[in-house]
Formats: C-alpha cells, sequence, structure tokens
C-alpha cells in the first residue's frame, strides 16, 4: 500500500509541477539554511579526543606578573595558557603521568636529493615522544623516537602521511634522510593521515589549523636555537642573571611551551596536583611564581570550552537558522493545505470507494514526505553551496570545518523529513476528515 | 439485504434545521432492482449516502446484509463499503488524472488484492462495459456516457452485492440513458441488488419497484407514479 501511495505522491507532484517546484524549494531553502550553519556547528563543536576526556589534562601554571592577572580569553581561567621552557623541562621529571607532552610549533625547510621535488617549507611540531601515543596519532611505518631523544639532540624525524606522500611518494621511507635547513635528519617514522579537528593540542593559532607536517624531538632545541613559531607572550624583561643570546631566551618568563598529561585515574591526578603545588613552592622560594599559588589541570573537552571554540554567536545562529526553517516549514503548510484541498473531491471518491479516514491521512502524509524527501536532497545541495561560501568568505580558516560529514547529509534528510511531516500534519488531517458526500453530488 | 426503520437524517446549519429524512423505513429483497424517485431536495441522496455508509443518520436503524451498522468504526465502513457496495454517480466521479484503468484500480487497491487479481479484475470490468480498448486514456478524452460506463465498470470489479446509482442517467442523452440502463439490467439480471435514483418516469417504470420519497419519507407509491403520469400528461 505504501507502494501504491509513494506513486499516487509522485503522480501528483508531477500534476501540479509549479505548485511542487515552490513547496520543494521552500523545505529546500530552509533546510539549507539551517544545515550549513548546523554543519559549521556540529563541526566546530566536535571533541576529537572525546575517548580520552578523562584521562587528558592540559596543564597550567601561574607564574605571570604578580601585579596584574593573565587576561587573554574572555572564558580562560586567568592564567597564561602556555609554560616557560624552565618549568616545561622541570615538569617533564615527574614519572606520575602515564605520558606527558611538552611541545609547540615551529618550521623547518625541507629538501631532499631528488632534484624533482623543490625544497619548500614544512610546519614542523618539536614534541617529546609520548605525543603520538598521548594524542593517538597513528603510525603508518616506523615509530617514535626514544626517551633520550628528548633530552639530548638526535637528528630524526617523523613525516606527516601528506609529507611522505610529498617526498617519497608514500612508500615506506623510514631510514631515508632529508635535509632540515641543511641538516641531514634521519627519518623513523611515518603517520597515517591524521587530522583532529578542532586542534585541541594547540589552539594558539587558529583552531582549526591542519596538523603539522613534521615532528621532531624536545631535545633539539639548543643545538638549533629553536623559537616557538607560535604564540610566545612575556611580561618580565629582566634577562635571567648572567644569561645572553638564546640561553637567556630558555630561561626567561616567556611562555611557549604546551604542556599535557596522561593521568590514568583520581589517584593518579591527585598525585600529580601534589606534585605542581610542590614545584610551584620551590620556585616561589627562589622567588618566581610571585602570584597566589595556582595551577590547572583541564580536560579536552574544556579546554574547548576555555579557549572558546565552542563559540555562543554560532549557538544563536543556529535557532536564528532553525527559526528559518520553521518559517519555511508554515510556508509549506499553506501550500500544502490549498493542494490538498484542491484535490478534495478525489479524496470523497476514494472515500465512497472504501478508503477509510487513516488511508486518506496517510496517503497525503506521503504526498509531503515525498515532498520532505526531494526538499532534503535539494537542501543538501543548497548547504554544500552554503559550505563553499562560508569557505570562501574565511578564506581558508575554515576549510576543514565547512564540509558535511555523513552524519550531517543524514541529519539534513532527516530533517528534511521530519520538517515536511510536520508540514503535512495538519493538512492531510483536514483533507481526511472531510465529508465524502459532499464532494460526490456533482462535478 | 437493505433494512432501515425509522432514520431521521437532519442537517443543522447556524439557523436552521433541515429534516432530510424522518421515519424511513425501508427494505431492499437481495437480487431487487429499485428506482427511486422524487422531488428535487425531498431526500433520495441522503437516503443513499446512509445506505452506502457515506453518512451516519441521525436516528433509527440500519441493517445491512443484516448487520447493524450503527456502531460500526470508519474503518469497518470503510471496509463494508470496499467490500459490498458499489457506487454510481450522476457527475460520474472519475478520478481526472488516472487513466481508466488506474481509475478502476483504486477499490481494488484498498481490498488488497495482488497486482495479478487486479488486473484479471480492471480488465474483465473494461470488457464487461465495452471499453477495453481505451484502458490508457483519461477519462476527459471519454463521451459523457463513456464516462458513466468506465464509472459502472468500477463499481463493478469489486464484485458487489449491492449497487448503489445517484441518477446515473442525469448526465446523459436518451439513447446512452437507455444504454446505460442495460448495462444495469444486465447486471441485476447476475444477482446484484440495485436502487436506482432516477427522475426519468420511464427508467423507473423499468425496475421491478418504485418507491418515491416526498419530504424525507416513502410515500405510497403506486398513487404517487399515478400523481406523476398525470402531472406529465
Ligand atoms: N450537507 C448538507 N447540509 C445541509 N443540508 C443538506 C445537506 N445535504 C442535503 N441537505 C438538505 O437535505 C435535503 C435533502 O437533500 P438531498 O440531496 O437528499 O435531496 P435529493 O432528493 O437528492 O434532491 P435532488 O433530486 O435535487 O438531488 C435538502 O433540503 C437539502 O437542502
Ligand atoms: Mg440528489
Amino acid at each position: 500500500m505504501i507502494g501504491y501511495y509513494i506513486s499516487l505522491a509522485l503522480r501528483s507532484l508531477r500534476g501540479t509541477p509549479i505548485l511542487s517546484a515552490l513547496m520543494i524549494a521552500a523545505i529546500a531553502v530552509g533546510v539549507g539554511a539551517s544545515m550549513t550553519v548546523l554543519t559549521v556547528n556540529y563541526m566546530t563543536s566536535k571533541n576529537p579526543l572525546v575517548d580520552k576526556d578523562d584521562q587528558l589534562y592540559a596543564v597550567q601554571l601561574d607564574g605571570w606578573d604578580p601585579n596584574e592577572a593573565y587576561n587573554r580569553g574572555a572564558k580562560g581561567n586567568q592564567m597564561p595558557w602556555q609554560l616557560t621552557y624552565r618549568d616545561a623541562t622541570a615538569l617533564l621529571r615527574s614519572d606520575i603521568p602515564k605520558r606527558q607532552v611538552a611541545m609547540h610549533k615551529f618550521g623547518f625547510t625541507v629538501s631532499v636529493d631528488d632534484a624533482e621535488v623543490r625544497p619548500f617549507v614544512a610546519v614542523t611540531r618539536v614534541t617529546t615522544r609520548d605525543f603520538f601515543a598521548l594524542f593517538d596519532a597513528p603510525f603508518q611505518y616506523g615509530g617514535t623516537w626514544e626517551k633520550s631523544a628528548d633530552e639530548s639532540p638526535k637528528q630524526v624525524v617523523v613525516l606527516s602521511q601528506a609529507t611522505n606522500e610529498k617526498l617519497f611518494g608514500d612508500k615506506n621511507s623510514v631510514g631515508e634522510v632529508i635535509q632540515l635547513n641543511g641538516e641531514a635528519f634521519t627519518v623513523i617514522g611515518v603517520l597515517k593521515e591524521w587530522n583532529p579537528s578542532p586542534k585541541v593540542y594547540d589552539l594558539n593559532n587558529g583552531h582549526f589549523q591542519d596538523s603539522e607536517e613534521l615532528y621532531i624531538p624536545f631535545g633539539l632545541h639548543r643545538k638549533f636555537e629553536i623559537h616557538s613559531w607560535g604564540n610566545n607572550n612575556g611580561w618580565n624583561s629582566d634577562i635571567a642573571k648572567g644569561l645572553t643570546g638564546y640561553e637567556a631566551h630558555l630561561h626567561s618568563e616567556s611562555v611557549w611551551i604546551q604542556y599535557w598529561v596522561e593521568l590514568e585515574n583520581g589517584a593518579q591526578k591527585r598525585e600529580y596536583e601534589e606534585f605542581l603545588a610542590n614545584h610551584i613552592r620551590q620556585q616561589k622560594e627562589q622567588g618566581r611564581f610571585q602570584r597566589p599559588l595556582k595551577f590547572a589541570l583541564s580536560r579536552p573537552s574544556e579546554w574547548l570550552v576555555m579557549n572558546e571554540v565552542l563559540d555562543h554567536d554560532s549557538r544563536v545562529l543556529a535557532w536564528c537558522a532553525l527559526a528559518f526553517l520553521l518559517v519555511c516549514v508554515v510556508n509549506a503548510i499553506a501550500l500544502l493545505l490549498a493542494k490538498f484541498l484542491r484535490k478534495a473531491p478525489e479524496a470523497g471518491v476514494r472515500r465512497a470507494l472504501g478508503a477509510s479516514r487513516q488511508s486518506i491521512f496517510v496517503q497525503h502524509l506521503m504526498e509531503s514526505s515525498c515532498i520532505g524527501v526531494l526538499g532534503g536532497i535539494a537542501g543538501i545541495g543548497l548547504a554544500l553551496l552554503g559550505l563553499t561560501g562560508v569557505r570562501v568568505l574565511a578564506g581558508g580558516g575554515f576549510d576543514r570545518v565547512a564540509h558535511m560529514d555523513w552524519a550531517m547529509v543524514f541529519a539534513a534528510i532527516g530533517l528534511a523529513i521530519v520538517a515536511s511531516l510536520l508540514a503535512g500534519l495538519y493538512p492531510a488531517w483536514r483533507i481526511s476528515q472531510t465529508n465524502p458526500s459532499i464532494y460526490l453530488k456533482t462535478q | 439485504m437493505l433494512k432501515m426503520h425509522n432514520i431521521r437524517k437532519s442537517y443543522r446549519t447556524d439557523t436552521i434545521e433541515t429534516h432530510a429524512l424522518r421515519d424511513f423505513s425501508l427494505e431492499v429483497n437481495e437480487g431487487e432492482f429499485v428506482s427511486v424517485t422524487g422531488p428535487s431536495g425531498s431526500g433520495k441522496t441522503t437516503f443513499l449516502n446512509i445506505a452506502g455508509l457515506l453518512e451516519t443518520p441521525t436516528g433509527g436503524e440500519y441493517l445491512l446484509d443484516g448487520q447493524e451498522v450503527g456502531n460500526l468504526s470508519d474503518r469497518e465502513r470503510s471496509r463494508m463499503r470496499n467490500e459490498k457496495i458499489g457506487f454510481i454517480f450522476q457527475g460520474f466521479n472519475l478520478i481526472p488524472d488516472l487513466n481508466l484503468f488506474d481509475n478502476i484500480d483504486v477499490p481494488l487497491r484498498y481490498r488488497g488484492f495482488n497486482g495479478k487479481e487486479r488486473r484479471r479484475r480492471i480488465e474483465r470490468a473494461l470488457e464487461q462495459v465495452g471499453l477495453s480498448a481505451r484502458a490508457k486514456h483519461l477519462p476527459a478524452q471519454l463521451s459523457g456516457g463513456q464516462q458513466q460506463r468506465v464509472a459502472i465498470a468500477r463499481a463493478l470489479a469489486g464484485e458487489p452485492r449491492f449497487l448503489l446509482a445517484d441518477e446515473p442517467t442525469g448526465n446523459l442523452d436518451s439513447l446512452m440513458a437507455r444504454q446505460v440502463m442495460e448495462l444495469l439490467e444486465f447486471i441485476n439480471e447476475w444477482g446484484t441488488t440495485i436502487v436506482m435514483v432516477t427522475h426519468d418516469p420511464d427508467l423507473a417504470r423499468r425496475a421491478q419497484r418504485n418507491i418515491q420519497i416526498v419530504d424525507g419519507q416513502v410515500s405510497d407509491l403506486r398513487q404517487s407514479i399515478a400523481q406523476q403520469e398525470i402531472a406529465t400528461a
């Protein structure tokens, strides 16, 4: 019977092409607009580390200016987002966390002995070895470096999947040598395609940037005098006593190292909190950390909120989009009502020939669902167009966000069907309740 | 087959109440061909609509095929209508955007027959009314008489025991009207009970029995036919 209703619905839609097109357009525009906004909203509010949300923590220490709290970021906790190099290296000495990562962004000029590959600048992450395991970055070939490379220089490198593709055409390049700023580095690992979005582990330079192209050990700082390519904030311009040049930078109060720990349970977390408090107390004795004792361990979900990845504006926009969809649905109701009532005589005949009220109701509801499915498909088209618009307007910063995944495609069709069923409910009920006899007298 | 006792039907609008039928009692036996005449507005169509379960009476008893239909649900009434009753209307009431085949298909769909059975019945019904060659035509492509024959085919396809016709020839010229009448007589001979409302005394007389409705009630029939003959003379 459902098949019969669908064929009747399609015939009826073909019978009034303009009216049908208007109804489909009403649903499509509503769905397209709301899906554009909802997709951006959904993709920006994803937490790629949700599986480890109760084990990973971003570490903050308040060693900021005694006269003035750190106040960048409206939803922040008035502590610097990053650590100083001194504190990071001190924390690395703890063996409480299961894993811990100190890291920042950098860049190298890459060249190989292959004349066909021109030298290029690659965004690089300088990090300790646990990075890959802690953030679940999967290896295609090889693996991470050994622990000693986090303290003393070792010229090894892990490539992203894309970089390996570019340099070695996707083959297993472990053992190959590449030049970074003219120095030889040995490839020890290649990642699989990996691009968490938003980029929770480093939200300092744009929330939706791609992951890095290269990864090198933390122990290389002094040898290459590595500065951060990301944010670098300071409050105290006093040069540490007797130090000059790069060594002064490493001992300054500038914050530029991101720090994450993986703690397995509550006990481990409490132990680590005690460790952090002790570290601050020790530093106070040396004249640092003049503010009240304060530190923070934030889960990825909290970190996203504090960094305003979950944007309030986009929520308001999402509600506006849904309200707009509602307007479109009301429009569709009016059009459907007009159309169904015009077909009331036919419904009267069907009733006389044995259709129950219920079958008339279902028949007309099927007709509005067909409009919903067609409107949904057209709506996805419009949403894709809208998202392209968002990408163009945002000029690159939104590339990773402004695209639909399958969940959103199904959501769009679902939304369209729900919208059109809602729109069809009243008109279908109206026509199913009409008394057939008044339509049967004459034509 | 049909038994009505003291049926009442009144329509209430804002200000006035119309008594379309009152104390209406009638019995129609299995296999009969009954014609119904009466002045305009006397309640003939109202009677057919109640008989055909399209409307519910305000009061009284109605037994169709021995079953009291007063307390049936909409679904049960629809099912009875579908299985036992065929309708023919003055205005044909074919569905304009369905071809003949699909028009006749409508009651069979609600009956739940499979595709093969539906096709068999549709083809036979079209054959009975002599329109097999036009199965793919739309109603608008046929003459009025042909359209009414399609409507009869549609009513027959479900093999109803009871055929209700409301002025089936009202929109047809006399030749067409005679053809339709012959078709109905033929159907009746095969056992279908027919109740037909008509304004045409000649056609009314061809039925086995004629009843007249005046002012919502069955009036004495011999007298009324006599009166009509005086009036038309
Ligand atoms: N839906 C309705 N609402 C109000 N009054 C109605 C309705 N249907 C019929 N009537 C009234 O009921 C009475 C009987 O109407 P009905 O249609 O049964 O007459 P009829 O005998 O079929 O007339 P005709 O020969 O003109 O078709 C009329 O007075 C009519 O105005
Ligand atoms: Mg009438």
